[in-house]
């Protein structure tokens, strides 16, 4: 076993636990911390997938700016424990897991056998330059320009909408 | 392969990670958890997407990948707007008191 794979493995086991716990604990702003514990993990699995660029946007934008605004929003509403269930819906929670289950099973037993036999591309990048940021920014600018630009509007229409959305309305 | 590691092991994290996303869209009550368990699933998908790209030897699939954290980004900053909204008017996040449009 290599240093890398060693490091994968740690990094994935890491950003499974972490994603468990996220799903598992009752206090809000605890998961939140839990889950950029997880993509800190899955940052490291990034890298180690010869991806160091997008490792590093998963860092900044991901953990750094994304989670910081769910934990100012969960800071803003005073969200605080989940209380545990007075009625009780057993039917959900047991149909519920069942669906979990399944689908679970269903993911993970299709992903089993593939994976194995993947054909290279027809002219398959060297491995040392598949995350070179001036290639991929190439990349991004030529063959997906229309995208990028598309990606810029959708952007500019999110930030509006959630200005609508959050803004208190006067009584008129 | 990449490197040393085998795709079917990305694979199998990715699975992981994505039903562990879906337990907590499933389960969970608070609105918030629902969200962050949305955004795992995302990830894990990304990761699905990143060996594969690293697999064939392409730089597609991070390209991909760009998109969708700009997407999650977009779509985050839309979500808690929601939620704002909804507690104010409200008063709480819980899934299973927000009825309004049931019946």
């Amino acid at each position: 076993m290599t240093a890398g794979r060693l490091l994968f493995d740690l990094a994935a086991a890491g950003a499974i636990i972490f994603a468990g716990l996220m799903v598992v604990g009752r206090n809000p702003v605890r998961s939140v911390l839990s889950l950029v514990v997880a993509f800190f993990a899955l940052a490291a699995c990034f890298v180690m997938l010869l991806a160091p660029f997008i490792a590093a946007l998963q860092v900044i934008v991901y953990a750094g700016a994304i989670l910081v605004l769910f934990l100012f929003v969960l800071m803003l509403l005073n969200v605080g424990r989940e209380q545990p269930e007075k009625t009780g819906r057993p039917i959900q929670t047991v149909l519920g897991s069942a669906a979990v289950l399944v689908f679970a099973g269903l993911l993970l037993g299709m992903f089993r056998g593939s994976g194995a036999h993947v054909p290279m591309a027809a002219d398959p990048v060297e491995p040392s330059l598949l995350g070179d940021p001036a290639a991929l920014a190439r990349l991004l600018y030529s063959d997906y320009l229309l995208h990028f630009e598309a990606v810029s509007v959708l952007l500019l229409a999110a930030l509006v909408g959630a200005f609508v959305l959050a803004r208190r309305e006067h009584a008129s | 392969m990449i490197g040393s590691i085998p795709l079917s092991d990305v694979l199998l994290v990715s699975g992981a990670l994505f039903s562990i996303g879906i337990a907590g869209a499933l389960l969970r009550r608070n609105a918030i958890q629902i969200f962050l368990s949305i955004e795992l699933m995302m990830n894990a998908a990304n990761l699905a997407l990143i060996g594969y790209g690293a697999a064939l030897g392409t730089r597609e699939g991070q390209i991909v990948v760009f998109f969708v954290i700009a997407i999650a980004a977009a779509e985050a900053a839309v979500g808690l707007a929601i939620f704002v909204a909804l507690f104010r008017h409200t008063e709480t996040i819980d899934v299973n008191k927000i009825n309004l449009l049931k019946w």
